[in-house]
């Protein structure tokens, strides 16, 4: 029970630093870091339900789900994909404005 | 920012392990923790190690930016015929026309190694590619 | 006065939050996925890691779009970083 209200701090933390920061690269590190609280929920389920690693050998009858360590591996890649792009994004962004600030952008954008 | 022999030492020494740890995850992903995902991160690592520590001009005599490309767009395209000869073969696509094995060897997996080293250097190349684009106001 | 806005947003999103992922019990009875894999995975695929017996075996059309995901991020970044001319 500890370990998911901590989860879902962490999640909490990603949200409001999503919410409450101006400047766009501390959103993508927001972003970041609500990927990795769905990565570390999933996986931390998963995790009760066995011991070992879930690779056959012989003998190992006690293994963990498969299924959302599966999943996560594409939640992962996804997620670094969208980092990729956001952080372009950013790149132009500051390359046009010449400032990171959100609120400034939007004026500008407002004014054009 | 000065570089110092430290870095320079050991980035130069580390790099082909690296690159070497990649492949062995990536051909071995069936048996072992590994896969192609992570064991294409793995080889991309390599590179960017190289990429942070040289600079820019030296790793890219050494992994050109078309030869990246192309490996990139190719292992795409390899996915899609290895699906394509699984509609030929039998069944659907992407349906699995090797012979599987029991399980433990290596060429007894069906079509997963095949699979895997083609994402791997995919994966890879993808990484690489993104890392290029995005260091390249450096020097 | 934006800021208390946000506090109170991020506030109800936290209480709605907290109370589903309390309510629901991780690792419940949803094991026969698990059993079967255990008893099959291996032998239909051919892979002893399970995770790779799902996500090239079982789930392979997931890891197409997957690849497409990350060709299409890579052509982004292509496009947004390039030279301009």
């Amino acid at each position: 029970m500890i370990s998911t209200l901590l989860i879902c701090l962490f999640f909490i933390t990603g949200i409001s630093g999503l919410v409450f920061s101006d400047n766009i690269i501390k959103k993508v590190i927001a972003l970041n870091l609500v990927n990795s609280a769905i990565v570390i929920l999933f996986i931390y389920s998963g995790s009760l339900s066995g011991i070992l690693a879930p690779i056959i050998l012989k003998g190992n009858e006690n293994i963990v789900d498969p299924v959302p360590q599966a999943l996560m591996l594409t939640a992962i890649v996804v997620g670094i994909c969208i980092t990729a792009l956001a952080l372009s994004l950013v790149y132009r962004l500051y390359y046009i404005y010449g400032t990171l600030d959100i609120r400034e952008i939007e004026k500008r954008i407002g004014d054009k | 920012m000065k570089k110092t022999d430290i870095l320079d030492v050991v980035a130069r020494k580390l790099s082909p392990f690296i690159l070497l740890f990649g492949l062995y995850l990536v051909t071995y992903g069936h048996l072992s923790p590994g896969g192609g995902f992570q064991g294409g991160v793995a080889l991309a690592s390599g590179i960017i190690l190289l990429l942070l520590s040289r600079g820019s001009s030296p790793v890219k005599e050494i992994f050109p930016l078309s030869a990246v490309n192309i490996t990139e767009a190719s292992g795409f395209l390899f996915f899609l015929l290895t699906g394509s000869a699984g509609l030929v073969i039998g069944g659907g696509y992407l349906s699995g026309f090797l012979p599987v094995g029991r399980g433990g060897e290596i060429p007894g997996a069906g079509m997963i190694l095949l699979l895997n080293t083609i994402i791997g250097f995919e994966v890879g190349a993808g990484i690489t590619l993104i890392c290029y684009y995005l260091f390249q106001g450096e020097e | 006065m934006r800021r208390i806005f946000y506090i109170l947003v991020i506030a109800l999103f936290s209480v709605f939050l907290l109370y589903s992922v309390v309510s629901v019990n991780p690792g419940g009875e949803a094991l026969q996925g698990k059993d079967f894999l255990l008893e099959k995975g291996a032998e239909e695929t051919g892979a002893a890691n399970l995770v790779t017996s799902i996500y090239l075996g079982y789930r392979v059309f997931d890891t197409l779009g997957e690849t497409i995901v990350l060709m299409t991020s890579v052509a982004g970044v292509v496009f947004l970083m390039g030279k301009r001319k």
